[in-house]
């Protein structure tokens, strides 16, 4: 129970933050791969391709959707989470909305880069296996992370998403001032800062690759 | 910029994925299969350039090529003056791409919804867009059905489908890849004529078309390139080609047959690549669940 009380000391507040929130990894995940996948699929890719517009502003938008779909998903679980008697009277919205965007910045670039490697691969691409596999465990989506070995928390500390659901959980249910939200903020801007350039990296990349081989129709 | 399309020694090859047991008994052998090589063309502007080969000949690569799709191995080529590879961006506003690929268009979508689409991808948006698109259709004769599915469309509505869509950005040059393939006979010669009252008829524009139908090309084209197995064997007018031959009334074929050595007739490609159709064909079925038409 201690492990709980940074959070304000829930399980049901601390556990709902943590699988709405948590569906945003796996919307960045699936949409950017699938959307791309699809299109290489459909030989609309090659069509767009064609096109002076930059592939990688096309990829964002088609899955800009996604996000927007999710975002009511999450909307709808803090609603109900408050009809069921969620406290976030207190909730600093403006900081939550600060955190949102840096969390979907990270997710985002890391679905491009899951995104690159089917595009090159086929299948089975490993920033995916990575993530899906780690996340729930490490992230701190069912649990606080601090009941994990200390050892094992070294895996929760290079994952976005351990600060993301953390960041999160104080402004929503503690209401948190930026200020005091300063150690998830600087830990998401720094990881925005390596993941936004990687990501258009390995899509341009990912592109070329399939141009060298050919294979931006896919049977 | 004395032609339009230019290349020099434009060559592709493709490295062959290996098999397992290659992968480790030879780890370092590199196949390669070569689809186009050292390809010399020199285009003018306004001319309807035909591309006649048979299956596997190396049109599609040729043309993805100069479409910026395929990234040449060797050589080089300008299209409008514009380096194919240091100036893709603006090779790709001056072309229009014309494929008989059928599955490149959204099938859920009706065809004035998928031409917007990719109007938007041209920087053309709502009222240039619209009016640009009622022109396309009404030029391809699709403006009654354009708000129809465009998987309810017959092989031939959709390749004219292709056709404005190549044509959105109103481009100098146009590509097209076989644009009768998938036609039966009646809407391939209808195409035809088409392309020739239409298409040709629009001034200015440049056309690069392959076949591998000897009358199309026949039928089409100012002058032809006759490729087999990559390579282009001769280029020229088709008097020109014919008044080589010492035979009197030669058609294209003993052209084809004087040139390459063989008779052109339609083979399976014979090379390495014709794994991928196999499974394509299954997969299409597929996809059109119980339509066919
Ligand atoms: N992406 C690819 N990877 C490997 N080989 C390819 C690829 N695309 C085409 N080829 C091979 O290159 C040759 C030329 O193909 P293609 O350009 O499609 O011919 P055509 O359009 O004249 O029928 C064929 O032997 C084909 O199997
Ligand atoms: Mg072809």
């Amino acid at each position: 129970m201690a492990h709980l009380e940074p959070y304000g000391g829930d399980y049901f507040s601390f556990v709902l933050i943590g699988i709405a929130f948590s569906g945003y990894l796996m919307t960045a995940l699936r949409s950017f791969s699938e959307s791309i996948r699809g299109e290489q699929m459909m030989g609309t890719l090659e069509a767009m391709l064609v096109t002076p517009t930059d592939t990688s502003a096309i990829v964002t938008l088609s899955s800009l959707w996604s996000f927007i779909f999710m975002s009511f998903r999450v909307l709808m679980y803090l609603l109900i989470g408050i009809l069921l008697g969620v406290d976030m009277s207190n909730a600093n919205i403006f900081a939550a909305l600060i955190i949102l965007v840096l969390t979907i910045i990270c997710f985002g670039s890391i679905g491009i880069i899951s995104a690159s490697f089917i595009m090159v691969l086929k299948r089975g691409d490993p920033i995916n296996m990575f993530f899906m596999s780690t996340s729930e465990l490490f992230g701190g989506v069912l649990f606080p992370i601090s009941v994990l070995p200390e050892w094992l928390q070294t895996i929760s500390h290079i994952l976005p998403i351990t600060y993301s659901l953390s960041g999160m959980r104080h402004a929503l249910l503690q209401g948190y001032s930026l200020s005091a939200l300063a150690p998830e903020i600087i830990a998401l801007s720094i990881f925005s800062v390596v993941l936004v350039p990687l990501g258009l990296l390995s899509f341009t990349y990912a592109v070329k690759r399939a141009k060298m081989d050919g294979s931006l129709v896919q049977y | 910029m004395r032609y339009t399309i230019e290349t020099c020694e434009l060559t592709k090859k493709f490295g062959l994925q290996k098999g397992f047991t290659d992968f480790f008994l030879h780890p370092f052998r590199k196949d390669e299969i070569t689809a186009v090589e050292e390809v010399n063309i020199k285009i003018e502007k306004g001319e309807l350039f035909g591309i006649l080969g048979p299956n596997g000949a190396g049109k599609t690569t040729l043309i993805k090529m100069l479409c910026t799709l395929i990234l040449p191995s060797e050589g080089t080529a300008h299209i409008n003056g514009y380096d194919l590879v240091k100036d893709s961006g603006k090779v790709r506003r001056s072309i229009g791409f014309i494929t008989s690929d059928e599955r490149s268009f959204y099938w859920r979508l009706t065809g004035r919804q998928n031409l917007k689409f990719f109007a938007s991808l041209h920087n053309y948006y709502s009222n240039d867009a619209e009016v640009r698109i009622d022109e396309l259709l009404s030029l391809v004769g699709l403006k009654d059905r354009a708000d129809d599915e465009f998987l309810s469309y017959s092989a031939g509505m959709k390749q004219r489908m292709a056709i404005a869509r190549g044509l959105l950005n109103d481009p100098a040059v146009l590509f097209m890849d076989e644009p009768t393939k998938a036609l039966d006979p009646g809407a391939a010669q209808n195409l035809r004529g088409f392309i020739k009252e239409h298409i040709i008829g629009d001034e200015g524009k440049t056309v690069f078309l392959s076949t591998h139908n000897l009358p199309e090309a026949e039928e089409l084209c100012d002058r032809i390139a006759i490729i087999d197995e990559g390579r282009i064997k001769v280029i020229g007018t088709l008097e020109g080609l014919k008044d080589a031959l010492d035979k009197p009334d030669p058609g294209l074929n003993d052209v084809f047959l004087h040139y390459t050595g063989k008779e052109f007739k339609e083979v399976a490609p014979k090379r390495a690549y014709s794994g991928r159709r196999g499974v394509m064909r299954g997969f299409r079925g597929g996809r059109r669940g119980g339509l066919r038409f």
